[in-house]
């Protein structure tokens, strides 16, 4: 089993400090040695934090009594997951079938091109990630993009970029 | 679990077995041959290779016939086994041909592939070749020795066999016994002999362990780590761990030698 | 970004709250009836999912505020209802006036105002909020007559639309809990699984399995080896294009939990979860707050009813794969493990969630149960075919027109849901074909249009229901970039553990890329076909075995639009974007400059009244102008 180390409060993917309150609260919502919760905690950790920090599935895994290799395996695993923290703006297009025939493709490309952002990926500066996503379920008002949760559906190709750069 | 004997057939000849047993239990035990590439005795079955795959039916499945794997799929009274036909050696024809495009550069791979009559793969070469084929028996055999250290990340064609967060695993105790159940020599392990007052060290995953010394014949046998993690689990003292097999076998010899005035017999 | 809380700690609930018997809760219905009865107007605002998208909440918002500044809530004695997704997305927000059924459609915030004055404090009907009947070519004032409502036999979603999912009350008003009361009041857990058996319910996420002898199944297994059992719901609804559950599970949750709390008892369990996928956050939260009134009312938890029976439940999430959505993926995921499914040659009835018993059902199977024992399983039976009866819900999708959710009676025909509930294909274009289920299944073209939709038809030719997602393709639409589409899909989704499906599907997805690039070569069907067939026969799971489906009809339906890319490269349909061109026909352009304001890389040049250009070096055929033209000049060319 891990040997709890004094994980680092700084984070190294941000370099910014990680709240050590948010940490403790968040720990303590999980029994300790029930590792059936792990992708529960997994999904608190990515709501509070953005992403996965290693530091925090460290005490995680100290606490619940996971091995870190499986932990590591759920957080890589998963799509709802990302190791890597996340834009400022999180723009979602729906790529479900009835999106893909209403032309989902072409606001992918419309996007990728004008962030120079591939799709999965977060822009340098962390103001943009573009994903796609597997059906959000408003299929009727396809092709439906969400941007920071928010949904627009009938979106035209030619105007998501403007809809990204002006309002959110 | 009742400990009936279970009738069942395979290639037209019937056997006995036991409740509990799968097909592949049977097979090996009557010599039967069915390949397999993610199998082995000491761990649960897996079920991934998808290479023993044998085709099974029952006179009560009105006419149903299909194809499972042996390696997990139990026996049940009645049952007939076919272990090789056309839709078999089909299946695994195109399984060995898929694992040659995942890994052109497995001589373990081209083997066998060739045993089946697969020369040269029909798809397209993996863009980043790789010799392993997921077939999990490190990991298991990981998760059987108790330290868990390495398990797989991601998902589908990226799958891959990870230490977590891409950094030396800390549960790792070098034992090596992943790179030793390795069908394809994948994972490397390196020891590196002691060199003047330098003890030995083994290279893997990214650590370099220390290695304990023989105390008799200043071999090295097995690394600290390992050793602190069997005296704890086992509860046998560390000591115990520190004579190699050899000069353990020939302390033992001695002794019985001594006692029973068999000096002289080796 | 959603939190849920603290969701590990389970809520006392205060005892006031508590209904300690069925007698309690018949009165409770009756109190709350008569209470909604001195409502003589009820205005209904859909605020499913879709609806929110398009400013449903700023409706409702916009309509309340307007009711309390005029103090009409006391003077015409009516109210606002938030509801779940009606299921007429495509002509969302919608407004419903009850009890008349004034059906309004696409109704914005600054509807509000007139709505206000003229239908409630007036008489009158704002016509330009009205329906338009494709079929009958008229405006149409209720509900009721516009065929998309009429022509359904609403039983899983019989009440979203008409009650407020946040308030258990309402769902006791209309009947809730009802089923089961009689359950636990006047049935033994054996008669409760004969009931579902004679209902002849098979399940509703695509398997059809027969829900009765599942639970009987797991009940004996159970009892003979005296073990706890568990009793889950599959939330995971993964096929893209689907999402009946998501409007269950946000429009009636109640249904979902009373479903549960039935089979629970009738198999004997203690505990379950329900398994909702991570893309549904509407979803999560409206079952949490219906899980949290049902335990405060003591119709979960503890001794439900004062019968002595308890039986709880959890939400567990998905992480974002469609594979949990297998049953076994999903036991696993539950319990904490990454989704790789496993052989199931012992069914999970027997080795489920942490190895014991489980009955795992979908949705909207379990949204059916309640009504069965209210209104009896030979009421159900009575309904669609011999082999399948019942209703079914499916989202009806993709170039149609009346976009939605309907639920119809098993053994309607695809012809029947496609054009005359659906209204027929946008822009009256030809049909094509229509995909349904999901990844696992298939697409049928116009011959089969005729077909009965059951569990068993669309099978023997080469599709499948699964789990109610019909999408509309017409000739527009590229058969082999649809099979492309699928293989994609699963590629992401694959789990990776078994050959076949790892390295197979991505075999498959690479050589359809070809085809779709122009760099198809003879012999790729005769190899797609052979690969097909293995990944079929020796793949681990469900998903593996079903992959090879969505190629394997199209190959089988229009395999001349293979052929036509692989040795002509070309894309009739217009959409593999390095196998065709556009060109605007002299014939048709009226010069209307349409598609030259649409195109997003200003492409098109052309005087009003004059026949434009398309200037193909710019061109990246993303298909605005295609879409926009009204005169079918925009044509897919060499």
């Amino acid at each position: 089993m891990s040997k709890t180390k004094d994980a680092g409060r700084v984070s190294e993917k941000t370099g910014r400090k990680l709240d050590e309150k948010k940490i403790k609260a968040l720990l303590e919502r999980f029994p300790e040695g029930d590792p059936r919760c792990l992708i529960h905690a997994l999904q608190d950790i990515q709501a509070t934090f953005g992403y996965i920090p290693c530091e925090v599935v460290i005490r995680l895994c100290d606490r619940i009594g996971v091995p870190m290799s499986k932990a590591f395996s759920a957080a890589t695993f998963y799509k709802a997951f990302s190791l890597d923290p996340k834009g400022d703006l999180i723009i979602r297009v729906c790529t479900g079938t009835a999106c893909h025939i209403r032309g989902a493709q072409t606001l992918v490309d419309e996007v990728s091109g004008s962030l120079k952002v591939k799709p999965g990926a977060t822009t340098k500066d962390l103001k943009f990630t573009l994903e796609t996503v597997n059906c959000v379920g408003a299929c009727a008002m396809a092709p439906v993009v969400s941007l920071n949760g928010k949904y627009h559906g009938n979106v035209q190709p030619g105007t998501l970029v403007g809809k990204i750069k002006g309002g959110k | 679990m009742s400990e009936k004997t279970i009738n069942v057939e395979i290639n037209g000849r019937f056997f006995q077995a036991a409740s509990g047993d799968t097909v592949l239990d049977v097979a090996r035990r009557e010599g039967i041959e069915i390949p397999t590439l993610c199998h082995h005795d000491g761990l649960e079955p897996f079920g991934a290779c998808r290479l023993c795959m044998v085709e099974i039916t029952h006179k009560d499945w009105k006419g149903w016939s299909g194809l499972v794997a042996a390696c997990l799929y139990p026996v049940e009274e009645g049952l007939q086994v076919a272990t090789d036909n056309d839709a078999i050696a089909g299946a695994r024809k195109t399984v060995l041909d898929l694992l040659l495009a995942r890994c052109p550069g497995s001589d373990k791979i081209r083997r066998i592939a060739a045993a089946h009559g697969v020369t040269k793969t029909s798809y397209k070469k993996a863009p980043h070749p790789t010799t392993c084929i997921l077939c999990g028996l490190c990991v298991r055999v990981c998760a059987v020795k108790g330290a868990n250290a390495i398990d797989t990340s991601g998902r589908g064609i990226g799958k891959k066999i990870a230490i977590p967060f891409r950094q030396p695993p800390p549960d790792c105790i070098g034992c090596a016994s992943c790179a030793h159940i390795c069908p394809t020599d994948t994972i490397r392990c390196e020891d590196i002999e002691p060199t003047g007052s330098a003890g030995g060290v083994r290279k893997i995953w990214g650590h370099s362990f220390e290695m304990v010394k023989c105390d008799a014949c200043g071999k090295p046998i097995l690394p600290r780590k390992q050793m602190e993690y069997e005296a704890a689990r086992s509860g046998l003292d560390e000591s115990y761990f520190s004579v190699c097999a050899s000069c353990s076998q020939a302390k033992t010899f001695k002794t019985i030698g001594t006692a029973f005035d068999m000096e002289g017999v080796q | 970004m959603f939190n849920q809380g603290p969701s590990w700690a389970r809520s006392k609930a205060g005892n006031e709250m508590r209904i300690e018997s069925v007698k309690s809760l018949k009165s409770l219905a009756d109190k709350v009836r008569r209470e909604q009865k001195k409502r003589s107007i009820e205005i209904l605002v859909c605020a499913g999912t879709g609806c929110l998208a398009n400013g449903a909440l700023e409706v409702a918002e916009s309509l309340e505020r307007a009711i309390t500044k005029r103090k009409l809530d006391a003077k015409l004695k009516l109210g606002v209802k938030r509801t779940g997704c009606h299921g007429f997305c495509e002509k969302g927000p919608l407004v419903v006036i009850q009890p008349a059924g004034i059906f309004y459609k696409g109704v914005r915030a600054k509807d509000v105002k007139e709505i206000v004055e003229k239908t409630l404090e007036g008489d009158e009907i704002i016509k330009r909020l009205l329906y338009r009947d494709p079929v009958a070519k008229k405006k149409v004032e209720t509900y009721q007559e516009i065929p998309f409502y009429s022509r359904q036999h609403r039983i899983a979603l019989r009440n979203i639309g008409k009650i407020d999912p946040a308030e258990i009350d309402d769902y006791i008003a209309h009947g809730g809990y009802q089923g089961l009361a009689t359950a636990l009041s006047a049935m033994k857990p054996d008669e409760v699984i004969d009931s579902i058996d004679t209902s002849g319910l098979r399940g509703r996420g695509g398997g059809g399995f027969p829900a009765g002898r599942k639970w009987r199944t797991c009940r004996n297994a159970a009892e003979e080896a005296d073990e706890p059992r568990y009793v889950l719901c599959n939330a995971d609804e993964g096929d893209p294009g689907a999402f009946m559950d998501r409007s269950i599970c946000e429009g009636d949750p109640h249904a979902v939990i009373e479903g549960m709390v039935i089979g629970a008892y009738a198999v004997g369990a203690a505990s379950g979860f329900i398994y909702v996928r991570d893309e549904y956050p509407l979803a999560v939260v409206n079952l949490a707050r219906a899980i949290t009134d049902a335990r405060e009312r003591g119709l979960l938890g503890d001794d439900i009813l004062g019968s002595g029976f308890s039986y709880d439940v959890e939400i567990a999430r998905g992480g974002g794969a469609f594979v949990c959505g297998e049953s076994s993926a999903l036991m696993k995921s539950v319990a904490g493990e990454v989704g790789e499914p496993r052989a199931k040659y012992v069914h999970s009835v027997i080795k489920g969630l942490y190895d014991k018993p489980t009955v795992l059902n979908n949705v909207e199977t379990w949204a059916n149960v309640p009504w069965i024992i209210t209104e009896g399983a030979d009421a159900f039976a009575a309904l669609g075919t011999k082999k399948s009866t019942g209703t079914k819900a499916f989202s009806l999708v993709g170039k149609v027109k009346n976009t939605g959710l309907v639920e119809v009676p098993m053994g309607i025909t695809l012809r029947e849901i496609i054009f005359e509930i659906g209204g027929g294909i946008i822009g009256d274009r030809p049909f094509k074909a229509v995909q349904t289920g999901g990844p696992s299944g298939g697409c049928l073209p116009e011959a089969e249009l005729d077909l009965a939709v059951d569990f068993d038809t669309l099978t023997s030719k080469g599709s499948m229901m699964g789990s109610g997602g019909m999408i509309v393709m017409d000739d527009q639409t590229c058969m082999v970039d649809v099979a492309r589409y699928f293989l994609k899909f699963l590629v992401d989704e694959s789990c990776g553990k078994c050959v076949p499906c790892r390295e197979g599907v991505n075999q498959l997805w690479l050589l359809l890329e070809d085809i779709c690039a122009g760099k198809g070569k003879k012999g790729d069907l005769e190899k797609i076909e052979a690969l097909s067939d293995t990944i079929v026969t020796a793949s681990l799971c469900a998903l593996g075995k079903s992959a090879p489906n969505p190629v394997l009809s199209t190959l089988r339906y229009f395999r001349d639009e293979y052929e036509s890319h692989i040795k002509g490269k070309h894309c009739p349909a217009g959409i593999c974007k390095d196998l065709f061109k556009f060109k605007i026909s002299k014939e048709k352009c009226t010069g209307c400059e349409a598609c030259a304001k649409a195109c997003p890389v200003d492409c098109i040049t052309g005087e009003k009244k004059k026949l434009h250009k398309i200037e193909n070096k710019k061109c990246t055929r993303c298909g605005a102008c295609r879409n926009v033209c009204r005169f079918d000049a925009v044509e897919v060319v060499r």
